[in-house]
């Protein structure tokens, strides 16, 4: 697992490890039952204090995107997140609604802003 | 806080010519990595020379690791590992035998660590010390420091003389090897970039004083740049306001907290919100240490009312 951090980015680094290890297991690059690195050796890799990964840790396994086993590691969840759909809409819809300000301001029309989104969900594999 | 590894109240230090350090009042909870942050002669050298008993306070008190500065120095120095500021140590002694001198102090002492360290470092162990390059001796110091088994480190300047590789590897052993099993790092510096990476605390000095202590998480969560432009004529004041800058009829507000309230105050008095942003240490730093700023409410009974 190959993560980056930027420390002074202003945006708090167990944010940015969240939003990777989404990422990375969005596109797949991590699938299933695959084993994450250990709060530890995570930490180690970045150079970050411990606490920030176990922070991360634990709102990814809130998120249900990760599951620990006691004493046993930290897996990729099997079941992708059982959150009801209101509540996935809940969390997209800043980010839908940056993209609608930012397309609006380069006056990209909405046809355009659409064939964005849907060549990323692409990149991801056509995961629906 | 109760479990505290360094505690001080009112520590004081004045020399004939100058107050270095001035009503510190410090606080370094258990297995926090601490970057104790300042310009240079800000008064963190002598903070810590004063925590490890070098030099005496001329006021207030301090306990490290609950013991008295004042009376317990020498228990003190025995179970704090410390890299001075200097990285002096016996010139004529190489590193194998400073290891073979330091290693019967130390009951905790580990002899694996030193053969990881000077692997790693790639540490000359049999050139006089005195001989050495500053990064060589600096690693020296590291490896005396770390293989004590202390639980607690104290390190001034930990990285100088150190090249990046070099400086990108020690961040790593003190986290795998030292944060990870509890210990609490006690970290002077003005290199904000590697502090900002392994700290959980920060504590900004300024002229003696303690301008901030305040988690890290709390500065990216909380902290906020607010730029707007107007002619208030009535200047704002605010407990959660850590500093101001002006320029014409531009204005930039560092606040620690509630920057929404902060907002609307500032709207209710005909002022144009530009922008809210978040922060990074380097900002925050500036925003106190900087040498533009003439405004620091310099309270830090309120910035510790945050933490």
């Amino acid at each position: 697992m190959i993560l980056h951090v930027n420390p002074s980015s202003g945006v708090p680094v167990y944010l940015q490890i969240e939003a990777q290890v989404k990422q990375v297991v969005a596109a797949g690059a991590l699938k299933q039952g695959d084993p994450l690195l250990s709060v530890r050796k995570l930490a180690a890799e970045l150079r970050v204090n411990p606490n920030t990964v176990a922070r991360a840790y634990q709102n990814l396994e809130r998120d249900g995107v990760i599951r620990t086993v006691p004493g046993g590691g930290t897996y990729v969840a099997d079941e992708h997140p059982g959150l009801l759909k209101s509540e996935k809409v809940r969390r997209l819809r800043p980010l839908a609604r940056q993209l609608a300000v930012e397309s609006t301001q380069l006056r990209l029309n909405a046809e355009e802003t659409i064939k964005l989104v849907e060549d990323e969900l692409g990149e991801l594999g056509g995961r629906k | 806080m109760t479990d505290a590894v360094i505690s001080t109240q009112g520590l004081t230090k004045i020399y004939p010519d100058v107050r270095a350090i001035d009503g510190l009042n410090l606080n370094v909870p258990r297995g926090a990595v601490y970057g104790f942050l300042g310009r240079n002669g800000a008064g963190k050298t002598t903070t810590l020379r004063t925590l490890l008993g070098l030099s005496h306070p001329t006021g207030g008190s301090a306990q490290v690791l609950g013991l008295d500065i004042r009376k317990d120095h020498v228990a003190i120095l025995q179970c704090t590992g410390f890299v001075s500021e200097t990285k002096q140590l016996f010139d004529s002694l190489t590193a194998e035998q400073l290891v073979r001198f330091n290693r019967g102090y130390y009951p905790k002492w580990s002899d694996s660590l030193v053969e990881r360290y000077v692997n790693l470092f790639e540490i000359p162990m049999k050139r006089p010390f005195g001989k050495l390059s500053l990064g060589n001796r600096t690693k020296v110091c590291h490896l005396l420091a770390l293989c004590q088994g202390a639980d607690l480190l104290m390190l001034d300047e930990p990285t100088s003389g150190l090249d990046p590789v070099m400086t990108d590897l020690l961040l790593r052993v003190l986290v795998e090897d030292h944060v990870s099993e509890g210990r609490t790092v006690f970290v002077s510096s003005h290199h904000l970039s590697e502090v900002e990476r392994i700290a959980d605390w920060i504590g900004i000095i300024e002229g003696g004083k303690l301008l901030l202590e305040t988690r890290l998480e709390d500065i990216r969560q909380n902290f906020r740049l607010v730029l707007a432009s107007g002619d208030s004529a009535s200047e704002i004041a605010a407990p959660n306001l850590v500093s101001k800058r002006r320029s014409e009829k531009f204005h930039r507000y560092l606040v620690s907290r509630e920057a929404d309230d902060f907002v609307m105050r500032l709207r209710a008095q005909g002022m144009t919100i530009l922008e809210v942003s978040p922060v990074n240490l380097g900002e925050v730093f500036l925003g106190l240490a900087g040498k533009e700023l003439p405004c620091i409410p310099g309270n830090p009974g309120t910035t510790r009312a945050i933490a």
